[in-house]
């Protein structure tokens, strides 16, 4: 062992890195989902949506929420970044293996990283936005309406539910105790389902702001 | 009846003159009835080209020498039929290996460091007592240890895993199924934690990512999943009692 290493060996360092990625990614996979259903409030009408809004702004549940955010965000993304393959040649290789090997849960890896980065830009725009702009019924329909943003939703919402399903089963996988092929049928069911429900939420606030 | 004519594209690359690029070369033969690769590859080296280098031992699936990317599947040649593949099949040896030349590489090297690494013998310090009856063991834990030990180190695995293939350092399936074979031997006396020192960083099983490419192509069919699976939980029980600071 060199004196480096030996200076700073911590032999707890790697699990407890890969406790936090999987701890924060389960937490964002829950978060994502209730997010989901809480946009969904405006199928009710936008009554309940902006009564869900304000509940969430008169407790301070939104500044909330955004602690949580950038608390877990932060931590998946720093534990998650070490797994990335960085340096070139290193990209080269897994780019290659992934083209010669032919094996789906390769590939899903290789979009897995892809799909990460992006949300990372494009998750922290949603939230400042968000954030600063606050939550109705009005804001919200009119930013949907505006082309730009809804493809920017439209992006979003695929790469975060492909990630989510993805990653969870990426852990199932992982840790044993579940049949592979039926997980994997099942997590597929799931995002389609959130997919459609975010779809449809986006669609009901288009019209309204149209 | 004559059968098919098959196509084989065979990377050819000899680490002794670098000058001459890796490349692939067609070599053209007619299929027989239960035709191997193992068969293709020694008519081609007899009939067409015989500087051909790969590894054959056992010709069934038992000596583990003749892993090879098939159509960028890693399995064994011998057990490959020809009837199962189409006109044109490519041949690749086994990736992070050392490439001997063409198709053969030296997985026996990368084992050997990997049995080290894991310490893959049973560790006892008690007194051997010569005039004692053996030890008897469960019939569960010695089909639990047999089950581990039907790897044939072929290293499909390993060329099949994303992580060992950007990781030296990573021990791969093989190496983690090894560790588990001792995990459940009662004789091997070390405890999760000196366990923990083997395998518990990311260089071991915490360095899996999941893809279980080893899980999918495994020719001999060692539950190589249940089996990383296993000594993840044993592990990350080891470092959730570990004391901070030691």
């Amino acid at each position: 062992m060199q004196l480096q290493k030996a200076m700073s060996y911590n032999p707890r360092g790697d699990f407890l890195v890969e406790t936090a990625q999987m701890v924060s990614g389960l937490l964002l996979v829950l978060f994502l989902w209730a997010h989901m259903l809480f946009v969904a409030s405006i199928w009710l009408g936008q009554g309940s949506f902006n009564a869900l809004a304000g509940f969430m702004d008169r407790y301070g549940l939104l500044p909330l929420t955004i602690v949580f955010l950038v608390l877990v965000f932060g931590t998946h993304v720093g534990a998650v970044l070490r797994r990335m393959p960085r340096q070139y040649a290193e990209q080269r290789v897994v780019w290659k293996h992934a083209k010669l090997i032919h094996h789906g849960d390769t590939w899903s890896w290789v979009f897995q990283s892809i799909t990460g980065s992006a949300i990372i830009v494009l998750a922290v725009v949603h939230i400042a936005i968000v954030s600063f702009a606050g939550i109705n019924v009005h804001l919200s329909s009119l930013r949907v309406a505006n082309p730009g943003f809804l493809v920017f939703y439209i992006v979003l919402l695929l790469l975060s539910e492909y990630h989510a399903s993805v990653g969870l089963y990426r852990i199932l996988v992982k840790w044993g105790f579940v049949n592979r092929y039926s997980m994997k049928r099942v997590l597929n069911v799931v995002s389609v389902l959130f997919i459609v429900v975010g779809g449809v939420s986006l669609w009901i606030l288009y019209s309204l702001g149209a | 009846m004559a059968g098919r004519e098959l196509t084989f594209r065979i990377m050819r690359y000899n680490p002794e003159t670098p000058e001459v690029k890796p490349h692939l070369q067609d070599f053209k033969l007619f299929e027989e009835p239960g035709m191997t690769l193992f068969v293709v590859l020694n008519k081609i080296r007899e009939e067409q080209d015989s500087s051909l280098r790969f590894d054959f031992v056992c010709r069934a699936s038992i000596c583990g020498s003749c892993g090879m990317l098939v159509n960028g599947r890693p399995t064994l040649a011998c057990r490959t039929l020809t009837k199962d593949l189409p006109d044109v099949t490519t041949l690749l040896p086994l990736p992070v290996f050392k490439l001997l030349g063409d198709l053969s590489v030296d997985t026996g090297t990368w084992f050997r460091e990997m049995s080290i690494r894991t310490e893959s013998w049973v560790h006892d310090d008690s007194e051997f007592d010569p005039t004692k009856q053996e030890e008897r063991m469960d019939n569960e834990e010695a089909l639990k240890i047999y089950e581990a030990e039907r790897c044939i180190e072929c290293g499909c695995c390993i060329g099949g895993c994303a992580t060992a293939n950007i990781r030296p350092g990573f021990i791969g399936a093989a190496g983690i199924n090894r560790v588990a074979r001792f995990m459940v031997d009662p004789r091997d006396k070390r405890t999760e934690q000196e366990y923990f020192e083997v395998v518990g960083s990311e260089d071991g099983v915490f360095g899996c990512i999941g893809l279980m490419a080893c899980d999918d192509n495994c020719p001999v069919g060692v539950p190589l999943r249940g089996q990383i699976a296993y000594v993840r939980r044993k592990m990350a029980s080891a470092g959730w009692k570990m004391k901070v600071g030691r």
